[in-house]
């Protein structure tokens, strides 16, 4: 593989070339190093055989040994994605799972961690202390499905309204129902947690009206 | 706000609402931010005001009427999405598809790229103020939509392949067509390489500012040309290749210090290396089936429907069910234009998806910028969220 480095043009500190991508471990040695170590299980749904299920008890060491041993090197969190399994045909167990998707800068290789969850206790622990994406991935998983991420430091809605009330993709959740939303979010508490985070001290908080309700008139100019 | 600094010194704040945010507009973003002066300090991210709930709704459907919402997610370069669903679930099939299929969705998809970029390009310079160069780019955009509207009918949102092919060949006149427009675009490229690469205003806007670090970007789950601007060398096509791309000849295209002239310039060098892809697969284009005659996908002929009963009864499911494909999960990925789109499909074996996740190459740019421009300038922060590529449709979704 040639790279082509537009660098003639740039700034004299060109970055070392990365050695080129290696093919990694096959998915069979993968799930006999995780089974072993994490006593994870091979997810049989799996059409590529590249997801294991893992104890949420037992995720952050799984994502540290992806992330961090030497032959594996899942340096990329891809997305974490939630299942709601509940009109799954012949379904049994945990109703939801969240779901990790891994890749390397440095192998070829994938790997699929699967985290089940019950309704009545659905939590896993957070890793956005572990990949910076995380934090987003998880609020999003949060958002469609209700799994809360332990540990998150602002587990707020990624694509609905603030507003919204109910986690949209659930199967019981129904695709034609209607939700009134209509007050904006002032965010000033997520600026000020930022401004914490780089060494500032705020003295003297935002002025900010919270939004008022808008209201709407019908067709005859009656308030609703 | 009144806000002592890290320094100790106490400071004025302002709280300022940046990003396209007209009500009428797409690709709404809001980046709610703390200045000090005209540095950004802190920043506050949302979006979702293009949520549709695409994931809900393609549950409702048939795997096959994904397709027109596929359109939707990247819009600037609808086909690429096509054609990674396609092959997504045709990897849950393990359905072969003929030559000629693969190299006519090679062409569209790098003639797809190429779009991808001029648009990406000439709208972030339109935020710097440089507003020749899209007239350049945008004329060459309008001879490749003039392809597409001869091809399917449509511009924007084409809905041009099939789970086992395409929607139909490609018209008679196709390959001269695509032939034809390939010059004026390394032109254009020309172009406005010669307006922006040694133009002092330019190269001062852009030059490290916004750096994105090689190990950031890898954290922040960056892929494609933003990945490869931060001195990143991965490419699906080249990693972990697909229809054959192995057997082009094309070079990735690398930046060296992150910084949004390394992001504007990978794109910059990408569509001729695109062109020069798109060459090879005209070469490489020759007459034959262009869909696969898979029964499980295909629908069969008129003359094989009016005599043949199996036929009839294939038809007949194709319609009233659609396709299924095997009970199980599966993930793909795809090299689209701004970064690796994938999908990770959860069957039951019937006709409707039961899940798909749509993994958007651009979320995890927009998840990194909130501190990509922190300690920089306002304007800076404008010029960066157009080289980072958010398209709000596969943002949102």
């Amino acid at each position: 593989m040639s790279g082509a480095h537009h660098g003639d043009h740039s700034h004299g500190h060109a970055a070392p070339a990365r050695p080129a991508i290696q093919p990694g471990l096959s998915k069979e040695r993968l799930r006999e190093i995780l089974e072993s170590r994490l006593a994870a299980k091979t997810d049989s749904r799996d059409l590529r055989g590249t997801t294991v299920i893992v104890a949420r008890e037992r995720l952050r060491d799984a994502v540290l040994l992806l992330r961090d041993e030497s032959d594996l090197r899942f340096d990329q969190l891809l997305d974490i994605s939630g299942v709601d399994y509940l009109a799954f045909p012949g379904h049994r167990g945990p109703r939801f799972a969240a779901v990790y998707l891994f890749k390397s800068t440095v192998f070829t290789h994938r790997i699929t961690l699967k985290v089940e969850v019950d309704e009545d206790d659905a939590s896993v622990p957070s890793i956005h202390d572990l990949f910076l994406f995380a934090n987003w991935a998880e609020r999003e998983t949060w958002d469609q499905y209700g799994i809360v991420f332990v540990g998150h430091p602002n587990l707020k809605r990624l694509l609905n309204h603030h507003e919204f009330i109910g986690h949209p993709l659930r199967k019981d959740y129904p695709c034609q129902k209607r939700q009134k939303l209509s007050v904006n979010d002032p965010m000033i508490d997520q600026l000020e947690a930022r401004l914490k985070q780089r060494g500032y001290t705020v003295l003297e908080h935002g002025v900010f009206e919270p939004g008022t309700p808008m209201t709407y008139h019908d067709k005859a100019g009656a308030a609703r | 706000m009144k806000a002592r600094t890290p320094a100790g010194d106490i400071a004025d704040l302002m709280t300022m609402n940046l990003g396209p945010s007209h009500p009428a507009t797409h690709g709404t973003l809001r980046i709610f931010t703390a200045l000090d002066g005209e540095r950004i300090v802190a920043t506050a991210c949302e979006m979702g005001y293009l949520h549709r709930g695409f994931e809900k709704m393609i549950e409702q459907g048939t795997y096959q009427q994904v397709l027109p919402y596929t359109d939707r997610l990247n819009y600037c370069s609808a086909m690429m999405n096509n054609i990674a669903f396609c092959k997504a679930a045709e990897g849950m099939f393990g359905v072969e598809l003929p030559e000629r299929c693969i190299t006519v969705r090679i062409i569209l998809t790098e003639l797809s790229r190429i779009i991808d970029h001029l648009v990406c390009i000439c709208t972030n310079l339109v935020d710097i103020g440089a507003l020749t160069n899209f007239w350049y780019f945008f004329n060459r955009r309008e001879d490749v939509y003039k392809i597409w509207e001869k091809l399917c009918g449509a511009r924007l949102t084409n809905t041009v392949t099939r789970i086992g092919g395409m929607y139909r060949d490609v018209y008679p006149d196709f390959a001269s067509d695509v032939r034809a427009v390939l010059p004026g675009i390394e032109e254009a490229v020309r172009e406005v390489r010669g307006l922006i690469e040694h133009n002092k205003i330019f190269v001062d806007r852009t030059k490290d500012i916004c750096i994105v670090t090689a190990e950031d970007a890898i954290s922040w789950g960056w892929t494609g040309p933003c990945l490869r601007a931060s001195g990143v060398d991965r490419d699906l096509r080249k990693d972990d290749p697909y229809y054959g791309y192995e057997t082009y000849k094309f070079d990735t295209v690398i930046g060296t210090t992150g910084d949004t002239f390394d992001r504007i310039m990978t794109r910059i060098y990408e569509i001729g290396e695109s062109v020069g892809i798109v060459h090879q697969a005209l070469d490489r284009l020759k007459p034959g089936p262009i869909n696969s005659t898979d029964a499980r996908l295909m629908m069969p002929s008129r003359q094989q429907v009016y005599h043949d009963m199996e036929a009839l009864i294939n038809n007949f499911k194709l319609i009233y069910e659609g396709v299924r494909p095997p009970a199980g999960e599966y993930y793909d990925a795809f090299e689209a234009a701004n970064g690796e789109l994938g999908f990770w499909i959860v069957s039951d074996g019937g006709t409707n998806p039961y899940r798909i996740k749509v993994r958007p190459p651009c979320l995890t740019q927009y998840a990194a910028f909130g501190a990509m421009v922190e300690d920089e300038l306002v304007a800076d922060a404008a010029a960066s969220l157009g080289s980072i590529n958010i398209i709000a449709g596969e943002l949102d979704r």
